[in-house]
Protein backbone atom coordinates (compact mmCIF):
# COMPACT_ATOMS: atom_id res chain seq x y z
CA UNK A 1 0.00 0.00 0.00
CA UNK A 2 2.63 2.46 1.09
CA UNK A 3 4.88 1.39 -1.75
CA UNK A 4 2.02 1.85 -4.16
CA UNK A 5 1.24 5.40 -3.20
CA UNK A 6 4.89 6.45 -3.20
CA UNK A 7 5.29 4.97 -6.66
CA UNK A 8 2.23 6.87 -7.78
CA UNK A 9 3.59 10.07 -6.31
CA UNK A 10 6.90 9.52 -8.03
CA UNK A 11 5.18 8.94 -11.33
CA UNK A 12 3.08 12.08 -11.01
CA UNK A 13 6.17 14.09 -10.08
CA UNK A 14 7.99 12.76 -13.13
CA UNK A 15 5.01 13.73 -15.24
CA UNK A 16 5.15 17.31 -13.98
CA UNK A 17 8.91 17.52 -14.54
CA UNK A 18 8.38 16.19 -18.04
CA UNK A 19 5.71 18.79 -18.81
CA UNK A 20 7.91 21.60 -17.54
CA UNK A 21 10.86 20.36 -19.57
CA UNK A 22 8.78 20.15 -22.72
CA UNK A 23 7.35 23.60 -22.13
CA UNK A 24 10.77 25.16 -21.58
CA UNK A 25 12.18 23.48 -24.68
CA UNK A 26 9.33 24.72 -26.86
CA UNK A 27 9.60 28.19 -25.34
CA UNK A 28 13.29 28.38 -26.22
CA UNK A 29 12.51 27.31 -29.76
CA UNK A 30 9.68 29.74 -30.37
CA UNK A 31 10.56 32.80 -28.35
CA UNK A 32 13.21 34.33 -30.66
CA UNK A 33 10.85 34.22 -33.62
CA UNK A 34 7.93 35.64 -31.67
CA UNK A 35 10.12 38.43 -30.38
CA UNK A 36 10.95 39.45 -33.95
CA UNK A 37 7.27 39.53 -34.90
CA UNK A 38 6.36 41.60 -31.83
CA UNK A 39 9.23 44.00 -32.41
CA UNK A 40 8.23 44.60 -35.99
CA UNK A 41 4.80 45.72 -34.82
CA UNK A 42 5.78 48.17 -32.10
CA UNK A 43 7.13 51.70 -32.40
CA UNK A 44 10.89 52.19 -32.26
CA UNK A 45 10.55 54.14 -29.02
CA UNK A 46 9.29 51.02 -27.28
CA UNK A 47 12.10 48.86 -28.64
CA UNK A 48 14.65 51.33 -27.33
CA UNK A 49 12.89 51.95 -24.01
CA UNK A 50 14.80 51.66 -20.74
CA UNK A 51 13.54 50.06 -18.54
CA UNK A 52 12.15 47.65 -21.15
CA UNK A 53 8.50 47.63 -22.13
CA UNK A 54 7.48 43.98 -22.14
CA UNK A 55 3.93 44.19 -23.36
CA UNK A 56 3.42 46.24 -26.51
CA UNK A 57 1.34 49.32 -25.70
CA UNK A 58 0.33 50.00 -29.29
CA UNK A 59 0.40 47.91 -32.42
CA UNK A 60 1.20 49.52 -35.74
CA UNK A 61 2.00 48.32 -39.23
CA UNK A 62 4.07 51.40 -40.00
CA UNK A 63 7.24 49.41 -40.61
CA UNK A 64 5.55 47.27 -43.26
CA UNK A 65 3.90 50.23 -44.93
CA UNK A 66 7.19 52.11 -45.04
CA UNK A 67 8.98 49.07 -46.41
CA UNK A 68 6.66 48.57 -49.35
CA UNK A 69 6.20 52.21 -50.23
CA UNK A 70 9.40 52.50 -52.21
CA UNK A 71 12.95 53.72 -51.86
CA UNK A 72 12.27 57.25 -50.73
CA UNK A 73 10.30 56.42 -47.61
CA UNK A 74 11.33 53.06 -46.26
CA UNK A 75 15.00 53.34 -47.10
CA UNK A 76 15.49 50.14 -49.06
CA UNK A 77 13.93 48.80 -52.30
CA UNK A 78 12.27 45.74 -50.81
CA UNK A 79 9.94 45.15 -53.74
CA UNK A 80 12.86 44.83 -56.16
CA UNK A 81 14.70 42.49 -53.79
CA UNK A 82 11.60 40.41 -53.39
CA UNK A 83 11.19 40.15 -57.16
CA UNK A 84 14.84 39.18 -57.65
CA UNK A 85 14.61 36.55 -54.93
CA UNK A 86 11.48 35.09 -56.46
CA UNK A 87 12.77 34.97 -60.05
CA UNK A 88 16.12 33.49 -59.08
CA UNK A 89 14.74 30.94 -56.62
CA UNK A 90 11.93 29.67 -58.86
CA UNK A 91 14.03 29.35 -62.01
CA UNK A 92 16.93 27.59 -60.36
CA UNK A 93 14.57 25.27 -58.48
CA UNK A 94 12.86 24.14 -61.67
CA UNK A 95 16.16 23.42 -63.38
CA UNK A 96 17.69 21.73 -60.33
CA UNK A 97 14.68 19.44 -59.91
CA UNK A 98 14.73 18.42 -63.57
CA UNK A 99 18.41 17.52 -63.32
CA UNK A 100 17.87 15.95 -59.92
CA UNK A 101 15.09 13.71 -61.21
CA UNK A 102 17.33 12.30 -63.90
CA UNK A 103 20.16 11.74 -61.44
CA UNK A 104 17.98 10.40 -58.64
CA UNK A 105 16.33 7.94 -60.99
CA UNK A 106 19.75 6.70 -62.10
CA UNK A 107 20.77 6.06 -58.49
CA UNK A 108 17.51 4.45 -57.47
CA UNK A 109 16.96 2.14 -60.45
CA UNK A 110 20.30 1.21 -61.98
CA UNK A 111 23.32 -0.62 -60.72
CA UNK A 112 26.58 0.64 -62.11
CA UNK A 113 30.22 0.56 -61.26
CA UNK A 114 31.46 3.03 -58.68
CA UNK A 115 27.92 3.97 -57.69
CA UNK A 116 28.67 4.88 -54.11
CA UNK A 117 31.80 6.84 -55.01
CA UNK A 118 29.89 8.79 -57.65
CA UNK A 119 27.28 9.54 -55.01
CA UNK A 120 29.90 10.64 -52.51
CA UNK A 121 31.58 12.74 -55.19
CA UNK A 122 28.31 14.54 -55.88
CA UNK A 123 27.86 15.22 -52.19
CA UNK A 124 31.40 16.54 -51.90
CA UNK A 125 30.71 19.23 -54.46
CA UNK A 126 28.05 20.45 -52.05
CA UNK A 127 30.47 20.70 -49.15
CA UNK A 128 32.51 23.47 -50.73
CA UNK A 129 31.73 26.46 -48.53
CA UNK A 130 29.80 29.14 -50.40
CA UNK A 131 32.36 31.77 -49.56
CA UNK A 132 35.24 29.63 -50.88
CA UNK A 133 33.32 28.96 -54.08
CA UNK A 134 32.49 32.62 -54.45
CA UNK A 135 36.15 33.59 -55.01
CA UNK A 136 36.69 31.85 -58.37
CA UNK A 137 33.06 32.42 -59.39
CA UNK A 138 33.42 36.13 -58.72
CA UNK A 139 36.52 36.23 -60.91
CA UNK A 140 34.93 34.17 -63.69
CA UNK A 141 31.66 36.08 -63.62
CA UNK A 142 33.47 39.40 -63.93
CA UNK A 143 35.33 38.05 -66.95
CA UNK A 144 32.18 36.65 -68.54
CA UNK A 145 30.20 39.76 -67.69
CA UNK A 146 27.49 37.90 -65.80
CA UNK A 147 28.25 39.35 -62.39
CA UNK A 148 25.26 41.03 -60.77
CA UNK A 149 22.78 39.30 -63.11
CA UNK A 150 19.93 36.90 -62.47
CA UNK A 151 21.53 34.38 -64.80
CA UNK A 152 24.75 34.20 -62.80
CA UNK A 153 23.05 33.49 -59.51
CA UNK A 154 20.63 31.02 -61.07
CA UNK A 155 23.55 29.06 -62.49
CA UNK A 156 25.32 28.98 -59.14
CA UNK A 157 22.17 27.95 -57.27
CA UNK A 158 21.39 25.13 -59.66
CA UNK A 159 24.81 23.66 -58.93
CA UNK A 160 24.31 24.24 -55.24
CA UNK A 161 21.02 22.36 -55.22
CA UNK A 162 21.63 19.47 -57.58
CA UNK A 163 23.51 17.16 -55.15
CA UNK A 164 20.96 17.40 -52.38
CA UNK A 165 18.04 17.17 -54.79
CA UNK A 166 19.51 13.95 -56.18
CA UNK A 167 19.84 12.54 -52.66
CA UNK A 168 16.21 13.33 -51.82
CA UNK A 169 14.72 12.19 -55.12
CA UNK A 170 16.79 9.01 -55.04
CA UNK A 171 15.15 8.27 -51.70
CA UNK A 172 11.65 8.86 -53.05
CA UNK A 173 12.14 6.67 -56.11
CA UNK A 174 13.42 3.90 -53.86
CA UNK A 175 10.14 3.96 -51.97
CA UNK A 176 8.26 3.22 -55.20
CA UNK A 177 8.32 -0.57 -55.66
CA UNK A 178 10.28 -1.66 -58.69
CA UNK A 179 7.63 -4.25 -59.59
CA UNK A 180 5.09 -1.58 -60.50
CA UNK A 181 7.17 -0.17 -63.33
CA UNK A 182 8.09 -3.68 -64.45
CA UNK A 183 4.44 -4.69 -64.52
CA UNK A 184 3.67 -1.64 -66.63
CA UNK A 185 6.45 -2.58 -69.02
CA UNK A 186 5.15 -6.13 -69.32
CA UNK A 187 1.76 -4.66 -70.15
CA UNK A 188 3.37 -2.91 -73.11
CA UNK A 189 4.63 0.43 -71.79
CA UNK A 190 8.05 1.60 -72.83
CA UNK A 191 10.39 2.41 -69.99
CA UNK A 192 9.80 6.09 -70.68
CA UNK A 193 6.03 5.66 -70.44
CA UNK A 194 6.34 3.51 -67.34
CA UNK A 195 8.30 6.28 -65.72
CA UNK A 196 5.83 9.05 -66.46
CA UNK A 197 2.66 7.02 -65.99
CA UNK A 198 3.59 4.96 -62.95
CA UNK A 199 6.70 5.98 -61.08
CA UNK A 200 6.51 9.74 -61.43
CA UNK A 201 3.00 10.12 -60.03
CA UNK A 202 3.88 7.87 -57.09
CA UNK A 203 7.06 9.76 -56.28
CA UNK A 204 5.35 13.08 -57.07
CA UNK A 205 4.75 14.37 -53.52
CA UNK A 206 8.33 13.55 -52.63
CA UNK A 207 9.66 15.37 -55.66
CA UNK A 208 7.52 18.34 -54.77
CA UNK A 209 9.08 18.50 -51.35
CA UNK A 210 12.56 18.22 -52.86
CA UNK A 211 11.59 21.19 -55.01
CA UNK A 212 10.46 23.18 -52.02
CA UNK A 213 13.64 22.33 -50.20
CA UNK A 214 15.69 23.57 -53.15
CA UNK A 215 13.57 26.70 -53.28
CA UNK A 216 14.24 27.42 -49.63
CA UNK A 217 17.98 26.94 -50.06
CA UNK A 218 17.99 29.59 -52.79
CA UNK A 219 15.61 31.83 -50.89
CA UNK A 220 17.86 31.80 -47.82
CA UNK A 221 21.31 31.71 -49.41
CA UNK A 222 23.59 34.56 -48.43
CA UNK A 223 27.32 33.84 -48.82
CA UNK A 224 27.29 33.55 -52.62
CA UNK A 225 24.65 36.17 -53.22
CA UNK A 226 26.45 38.74 -51.13
CA UNK A 227 29.51 38.55 -53.38
CA UNK A 228 27.96 37.87 -56.78
CA UNK A 229 25.40 40.68 -56.64
CA UNK A 230 25.88 44.32 -55.90
CA UNK A 231 22.95 46.38 -57.15
CA UNK A 232 19.19 46.48 -57.11
CA UNK A 233 19.10 44.59 -60.41
CA UNK A 234 20.08 41.26 -58.82
CA UNK A 235 20.32 41.59 -55.02
CA UNK A 236 18.19 39.13 -53.12
CA UNK A 237 16.35 39.58 -49.84
CA UNK A 238 19.02 38.09 -47.53
CA UNK A 239 21.55 40.53 -48.98
CA UNK A 240 19.01 43.32 -48.72
CA UNK A 241 18.70 42.70 -45.00
CA UNK A 242 22.20 44.09 -44.66
CA UNK A 243 21.03 47.44 -46.02
CA UNK A 244 19.56 48.17 -42.62
CA UNK A 245 22.92 47.81 -40.91
CA UNK A 246 24.93 49.80 -43.43
CA UNK A 247 24.93 52.94 -41.32
CA UNK A 248 25.96 53.56 -37.75
CA UNK A 249 22.49 53.08 -36.40
CA UNK A 250 20.51 49.96 -37.04
CA UNK A 251 16.84 50.27 -37.86
CA UNK A 252 15.76 47.33 -35.70
CA UNK A 253 12.10 47.69 -36.43
CA UNK A 254 12.58 47.80 -40.20
CA UNK A 255 14.87 44.81 -40.02
CA UNK A 256 12.35 42.87 -37.98
CA UNK A 257 9.66 43.66 -40.51
CA UNK A 258 11.83 42.49 -43.40
CA UNK A 259 12.68 39.36 -41.44
CA UNK A 260 8.98 38.60 -41.08
CA UNK A 261 8.47 39.12 -44.80
CA UNK A 262 11.30 36.67 -45.51
CA UNK A 263 10.16 34.06 -43.07
CA UNK A 264 6.50 33.82 -44.07
CA UNK A 265 7.01 32.04 -47.43
CA UNK A 266 9.60 29.77 -45.84
CA UNK A 267 7.28 28.95 -42.96
CA UNK A 268 4.34 28.11 -45.18
CA UNK A 269 6.35 25.96 -47.56
CA UNK A 270 8.19 24.04 -44.84
CA UNK A 271 4.92 23.30 -43.11
CA UNK A 272 3.55 21.81 -46.31
CA UNK A 273 6.48 19.49 -46.96
CA UNK A 274 7.64 18.50 -43.49
CA UNK A 275 6.30 14.95 -43.65
CA UNK A 276 7.81 14.05 -47.01
CA UNK A 277 11.09 15.72 -46.27
CA UNK A 278 11.89 13.49 -43.33
CA UNK A 279 10.73 10.43 -45.23
CA UNK A 280 13.01 11.21 -48.16
CA UNK A 281 16.09 11.87 -46.08
CA UNK A 282 15.77 8.75 -44.00
CA UNK A 283 14.61 6.28 -46.62
CA UNK A 284 17.18 3.54 -46.83
CA UNK A 285 18.46 4.31 -43.34
CA UNK A 286 16.89 1.13 -42.09
CA UNK A 287 17.03 -1.03 -45.17
CA UNK A 288 20.34 0.10 -46.61
CA UNK B 1 31.74 7.41 -82.48
CA UNK B 2 30.23 4.27 -83.93
CA UNK B 3 29.38 1.34 -81.73
CA UNK B 4 29.72 3.43 -78.57
CA UNK B 5 26.45 3.26 -76.72
CA UNK B 6 26.54 5.08 -73.39
CA UNK B 7 24.68 3.38 -70.59
CA UNK B 8 21.43 4.77 -69.24
CA UNK B 9 22.71 5.88 -65.81
CA UNK B 10 25.58 7.67 -67.51
CA UNK B 11 23.19 9.66 -69.68
CA UNK B 12 20.90 10.36 -66.73
CA UNK B 13 23.75 11.65 -64.60
CA UNK B 14 25.29 13.65 -67.44
CA UNK B 15 23.34 16.91 -66.87
CA UNK B 16 24.21 16.91 -63.18
CA UNK B 17 27.83 16.24 -64.08
CA UNK B 18 27.97 19.07 -66.60
CA UNK B 19 26.46 21.66 -64.27
CA UNK B 20 28.64 20.67 -61.34
CA UNK B 21 31.75 20.62 -63.52
CA UNK B 22 31.00 24.06 -64.89
CA UNK B 23 30.05 25.77 -61.65
CA UNK B 24 32.05 23.88 -59.04
CA UNK B 25 34.91 21.81 -60.42
CA UNK B 26 36.34 24.15 -63.06
CA UNK B 27 36.17 27.24 -60.83
CA UNK B 28 37.83 25.27 -58.06
CA UNK B 29 40.66 24.29 -60.40
CA UNK B 30 40.98 27.92 -61.33
CA UNK B 31 41.15 28.91 -57.70
CA UNK B 32 43.68 26.17 -57.07
CA UNK B 33 45.84 27.70 -59.77
CA UNK B 34 45.41 31.22 -58.47
CA UNK B 35 46.38 30.09 -54.98
CA UNK B 36 49.86 29.68 -56.48
CA UNK B 37 49.93 33.29 -57.68
CA UNK B 38 50.14 36.63 -55.85
CA UNK B 39 46.88 37.59 -57.59
CA UNK B 40 45.34 40.85 -56.42
CA UNK B 41 42.01 42.15 -57.63
CA UNK B 42 43.45 45.59 -58.23
CA UNK B 43 46.40 44.31 -60.28
CA UNK B 44 45.11 41.82 -62.90
CA UNK B 45 48.57 41.20 -64.38
CA UNK B 46 49.61 39.43 -61.16
CA UNK B 47 47.32 36.56 -62.17
CA UNK B 48 50.02 35.24 -64.49
CA UNK B 49 52.89 35.36 -62.02
CA UNK B 50 53.67 31.98 -60.59
CA UNK B 51 55.11 31.94 -57.09
CA UNK B 52 54.77 28.27 -56.19
CA UNK B 53 53.66 27.49 -52.68
CA UNK B 54 54.67 30.82 -51.17
CA UNK B 55 51.04 31.65 -50.26
CA UNK B 56 50.72 28.39 -48.40
CA UNK B 57 54.02 28.95 -46.62
CA UNK B 58 52.99 32.39 -45.45
CA UNK B 59 49.68 30.95 -44.23
CA UNK B 60 51.55 28.39 -42.17
CA UNK B 61 53.29 31.16 -40.27
CA UNK B 62 50.20 33.37 -40.05
CA UNK B 63 48.95 33.27 -36.44
CA UNK B 64 45.66 34.98 -37.29
CA UNK B 65 44.90 32.19 -39.69
CA UNK B 66 45.63 29.44 -37.20
CA UNK B 67 43.55 31.15 -34.53
CA UNK B 68 40.67 31.32 -37.00
CA UNK B 69 41.23 27.70 -37.96
CA UNK B 70 41.29 26.53 -34.36
CA UNK B 71 38.25 28.61 -33.52
CA UNK B 72 36.34 27.13 -36.46
CA UNK B 73 37.13 23.58 -35.39
CA UNK B 74 36.24 24.42 -31.79
CA UNK B 75 32.92 25.96 -32.81
CA UNK B 76 32.05 22.97 -34.99
CA UNK B 77 32.97 20.49 -32.25
CA UNK B 78 30.98 22.27 -29.57
CA UNK B 79 28.04 23.01 -31.82
CA UNK B 80 27.72 19.58 -33.44
CA UNK B 81 28.01 17.70 -30.13
CA UNK B 82 25.56 19.89 -28.29
CA UNK B 83 23.14 19.87 -31.23
CA UNK B 84 23.28 16.09 -31.22
CA UNK B 85 22.62 15.84 -27.46
CA UNK B 86 19.91 18.48 -27.41
CA UNK B 87 18.34 17.05 -30.54
CA UNK B 88 18.24 13.61 -28.97
CA UNK B 89 16.70 15.03 -25.81
CA UNK B 90 14.14 17.03 -27.74
CA UNK B 91 13.21 14.06 -29.92
CA UNK B 92 12.68 11.86 -26.87
CA UNK B 93 10.60 14.53 -25.15
CA UNK B 94 8.35 14.86 -28.17
CA UNK B 95 8.15 11.12 -28.71
CA UNK B 96 6.89 10.66 -25.15
CA UNK B 97 4.10 13.15 -25.64
CA UNK B 98 0.76 11.42 -25.88
CA UNK B 99 -1.30 14.35 -27.14
CA UNK B 100 -0.60 17.10 -29.64
CA UNK B 101 2.41 15.40 -31.12
CA UNK B 102 1.74 16.87 -34.55
CA UNK B 103 1.79 20.40 -33.24
CA UNK B 104 4.91 19.72 -31.19
CA UNK B 105 6.65 18.34 -34.27
CA UNK B 106 5.78 21.44 -36.27
CA UNK B 107 6.99 23.72 -33.49
CA UNK B 108 10.18 21.71 -33.25
CA UNK B 109 10.94 22.39 -36.91
CA UNK B 110 10.47 26.11 -36.46
CA UNK B 111 14.18 27.07 -36.40
CA UNK B 112 14.83 25.09 -39.58
CA UNK B 113 12.79 27.59 -41.53
CA UNK B 114 15.01 30.49 -40.52
CA UNK B 115 17.77 31.26 -42.94
CA UNK B 116 21.16 31.53 -41.21
CA UNK B 117 21.25 35.21 -41.99
CA UNK B 118 17.98 35.69 -40.15
CA UNK B 119 19.25 33.64 -37.22
CA UNK B 120 22.30 35.86 -37.04
CA UNK B 121 20.27 39.02 -37.15
CA UNK B 122 17.74 37.77 -34.64
CA UNK B 123 20.38 36.82 -32.10
CA UNK B 124 22.26 40.06 -32.72
CA UNK B 125 19.06 41.79 -31.76
CA UNK B 126 18.47 39.61 -28.71
CA UNK B 127 22.04 39.81 -27.46
CA UNK B 128 22.31 43.55 -27.98
CA UNK B 129 23.82 44.90 -24.78
CA UNK B 130 21.51 47.88 -24.61
CA UNK B 131 18.09 46.88 -25.90
CA UNK B 132 18.41 43.12 -26.29
CA UNK B 133 15.90 40.65 -24.91
CA UNK B 134 18.53 38.70 -22.99
CA UNK B 135 19.93 41.64 -21.05
CA UNK B 136 16.50 43.12 -20.49
CA UNK B 137 15.31 39.84 -19.02
CA UNK B 138 18.40 39.40 -16.85
CA UNK B 139 18.10 42.94 -15.52
CA UNK B 140 14.37 42.76 -14.93
CA UNK B 141 14.80 39.53 -13.00
CA UNK B 142 17.51 41.19 -10.96
CA UNK B 143 20.18 38.65 -11.88
CA UNK B 144 22.56 41.35 -13.00
CA UNK B 145 22.56 45.10 -12.67
CA UNK B 146 24.94 45.96 -15.46
CA UNK B 147 24.42 45.32 -19.12
CA UNK B 148 26.43 42.27 -20.15
CA UNK B 149 28.46 43.12 -23.29
CA UNK B 150 27.44 39.94 -25.12
CA UNK B 151 28.72 40.79 -28.57
CA UNK B 152 31.47 43.15 -27.52
CA UNK B 153 33.62 40.92 -25.32
CA UNK B 154 35.49 38.17 -27.17
CA UNK B 155 34.54 35.07 -25.18
CA UNK B 156 30.95 36.13 -24.66
CA UNK B 157 30.63 36.82 -28.37
CA UNK B 158 31.86 33.31 -29.11
CA UNK B 159 29.29 31.90 -26.70
CA UNK B 160 26.55 34.02 -28.25
CA UNK B 161 27.48 32.77 -31.71
CA UNK B 162 27.52 29.17 -30.52
CA UNK B 163 24.05 29.62 -29.02
CA UNK B 164 22.74 31.04 -32.28
CA UNK B 165 24.28 28.19 -34.25
CA UNK B 166 22.93 25.55 -31.89
CA UNK B 167 19.47 27.10 -31.83
CA UNK B 168 19.27 27.05 -35.60
CA UNK B 169 20.50 23.51 -36.21
CA UNK B 170 19.27 21.40 -33.31
CA UNK B 171 15.98 21.00 -35.16
CA UNK B 172 17.61 18.95 -37.92
CA UNK B 173 18.92 16.44 -35.41
CA UNK B 174 15.69 16.38 -33.45
CA UNK B 175 13.51 15.80 -36.48
CA UNK B 176 15.65 13.02 -37.94
CA UNK B 177 16.20 11.25 -34.61
CA UNK B 178 12.48 11.48 -33.97
CA UNK B 179 11.89 9.82 -37.34
CA UNK B 180 14.18 7.04 -36.17
CA UNK B 181 12.37 6.67 -32.85
CA UNK B 182 9.02 6.49 -34.57
CA UNK B 183 10.21 3.95 -37.13
CA UNK B 184 11.59 1.70 -34.43
CA UNK B 185 9.74 -1.55 -33.75
CA UNK B 186 8.35 -1.72 -30.21
CA UNK B 187 9.01 -5.42 -29.52
CA UNK B 188 12.75 -5.19 -28.73
CA UNK B 189 12.08 -2.52 -26.09
CA UNK B 190 9.39 -4.62 -24.48
CA UNK B 191 11.62 -7.66 -24.63
CA UNK B 192 14.42 -5.72 -22.94
CA UNK B 193 12.06 -4.57 -20.21
CA UNK B 194 10.79 -8.09 -19.62
CA UNK B 195 14.38 -9.30 -19.38
CA UNK B 196 14.94 -6.77 -16.61
CA UNK B 197 16.89 -3.99 -18.28
CA UNK B 198 16.98 -0.64 -16.52
CA UNK B 199 15.67 2.30 -18.58
CA UNK B 200 19.28 3.39 -19.15
CA UNK B 201 20.29 -0.05 -20.40
CA UNK B 202 17.26 -0.18 -22.66
CA UNK B 203 18.23 3.14 -24.13
CA UNK B 204 21.92 2.36 -24.44
CA UNK B 205 21.71 -1.10 -25.94
CA UNK B 206 18.36 -1.14 -27.76
CA UNK B 207 17.19 2.34 -28.68
CA UNK B 208 20.51 4.04 -29.39
CA UNK B 209 21.93 1.51 -31.87
CA UNK B 210 18.72 1.76 -33.83
CA UNK B 211 18.59 5.53 -33.83
CA UNK B 212 22.28 5.98 -34.60
CA UNK B 213 22.01 5.84 -38.42
CA UNK B 214 19.44 8.60 -38.26
CA UNK B 215 21.78 10.69 -36.16
CA UNK B 216 24.50 10.12 -38.74
CA UNK B 217 22.20 11.19 -41.55
CA UNK B 218 21.64 14.39 -39.64
CA UNK B 219 25.40 14.75 -39.13
CA UNK B 220 26.05 14.20 -42.84
CA UNK B 221 23.45 16.77 -43.82
CA UNK B 222 24.85 19.23 -41.33
CA UNK B 223 28.41 18.67 -42.50
CA UNK B 224 27.26 19.44 -46.05
CA UNK B 225 26.79 23.01 -45.01
CA UNK B 226 28.74 23.64 -41.86
CA UNK B 227 29.82 26.87 -43.54
CA UNK B 228 26.35 28.25 -42.87
CA UNK B 229 27.97 29.59 -39.71
CA UNK B 230 29.56 32.20 -41.96
CA UNK B 231 26.24 33.97 -42.38
CA UNK B 232 25.59 33.99 -38.65
CA UNK B 233 29.02 35.31 -37.72
CA UNK B 234 29.04 37.84 -40.55
CA UNK B 235 25.86 39.41 -39.21
CA UNK B 236 26.41 39.07 -35.48
CA UNK B 237 29.99 40.26 -35.04
CA UNK B 238 31.61 40.29 -38.50
CA UNK B 239 34.63 38.60 -36.94
CA UNK B 240 34.98 41.23 -34.25
CA UNK B 241 35.75 42.37 -31.61
CA UNK B 242 39.32 42.73 -32.86
CA UNK B 243 39.17 39.42 -34.70
CA UNK B 244 38.16 37.45 -31.61
CA UNK B 245 35.34 35.62 -33.37
CA UNK B 246 37.00 35.42 -36.77
CA UNK B 247 36.28 32.06 -38.38
CA UNK B 248 38.02 30.55 -41.36
CA UNK B 249 35.23 31.67 -43.67
CA UNK B 250 35.03 35.27 -42.51
CA UNK B 251 38.81 35.48 -42.75
CA UNK B 252 38.69 34.20 -46.35
CA UNK B 253 36.02 36.74 -47.25
CA UNK B 254 37.94 39.58 -45.63
CA UNK B 255 41.23 38.66 -47.30
CA UNK B 256 39.57 38.33 -50.68
CA UNK B 257 37.11 41.19 -50.88
CA UNK B 258 38.28 43.77 -48.37
CA UNK B 259 42.03 43.37 -48.90
CA UNK B 260 41.70 42.21 -52.50
CA UNK B 261 44.36 39.52 -52.02
CA UNK B 262 42.66 36.81 -54.08
CA UNK B 263 45.64 34.48 -54.38
CA UNK B 264 46.13 34.34 -50.63
CA UNK B 265 42.39 34.02 -50.00
CA UNK B 266 42.18 31.09 -52.41
CA UNK B 267 44.97 29.33 -50.58
CA UNK B 268 43.08 29.85 -47.31
CA UNK B 269 39.85 28.75 -48.94
CA UNK B 270 41.45 25.44 -49.78
CA UNK B 271 42.02 24.79 -46.10
CA UNK B 272 38.35 25.41 -45.41
CA UNK B 273 37.32 23.18 -48.31
CA UNK B 274 39.51 20.35 -47.03
CA UNK B 275 38.03 20.80 -43.57
CA UNK B 276 34.49 20.49 -44.93
CA UNK B 277 35.39 17.49 -47.04
CA UNK B 278 37.02 15.78 -44.06
CA UNK B 279 33.87 16.27 -42.00
CA UNK B 280 31.61 14.94 -44.74
CA UNK B 281 33.69 11.89 -45.62
CA UNK B 282 34.01 11.01 -41.93
CA UNK B 283 30.27 11.08 -41.29
CA UNK B 284 29.45 9.47 -44.60
CA UNK B 285 31.61 6.49 -43.67
CA UNK B 286 30.05 6.36 -40.21
CA UNK B 287 26.65 6.39 -41.85
CA UNK B 288 27.52 3.55 -44.19
CA UNK B 289 28.93 1.51 -41.31
CA UNK B 290 25.90 2.16 -39.12
CA UNK B 291 23.58 1.13 -41.95
CA UNK B 292 25.27 -2.19 -42.53
CA UNK B 293 25.31 -2.86 -38.80
CA UNK B 294 21.59 -2.24 -38.56
CA UNK B 295 21.01 -4.34 -41.66
CA UNK B 296 22.79 -7.24 -39.99
CA UNK B 297 21.05 -6.93 -36.66
CA UNK B 298 17.48 -6.18 -37.51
Amino acid sequence: MDENSSARLKRRLLGVVYRIGLFLAMLTICLPGLWIVISSLRPTVEIMAKPPVWIPQEISFDAYVAMFSGIGKGGIPVIEYFRNSLIISVTSTVIAVAIGMAGGYAFARYRFRGKSSVFLGLMLTRTVPGIALSLPLFFLYVRLGIIDTHFGLILAYVALNVPFTIWLIDGFFRQVPKDLAEAAQIDGCTRWQAFWQVEFPLAGPGIASAAIFAFLTCWNEFALASQLTRSVSAKTLPVGLLDYTAEFTIDWRGMCALAVVMIIPALTLTYIVQKHLVGGLTSGAVKG
Amino acid sequence: MKGFKPSAPFLLLLPAGIVLAAVVVVPLLLSLYSSFTPFRLTRPETFYVFIGIRNYLSILSNTDFWWAFGRTVLLLTIALNLEMLLGLGLAMLVEKATRGQRILRTLMMFPMMFSPILVGFQFKFMFNDNIGLVNNALQSLGITRDAIPWLIEGHLAFIAISIAEIWSSTAIFAILILAGLLAMPKEPIEAARVDGCTPWQTFRYVTWPFVMPFAYIAMTIRSLDVARAYDIVKIMTDGGPAGRTELLWTLVARTAYSDGRMGMANAMAYFSILLSIAFTVYFFNKLAAARTQIGAEW
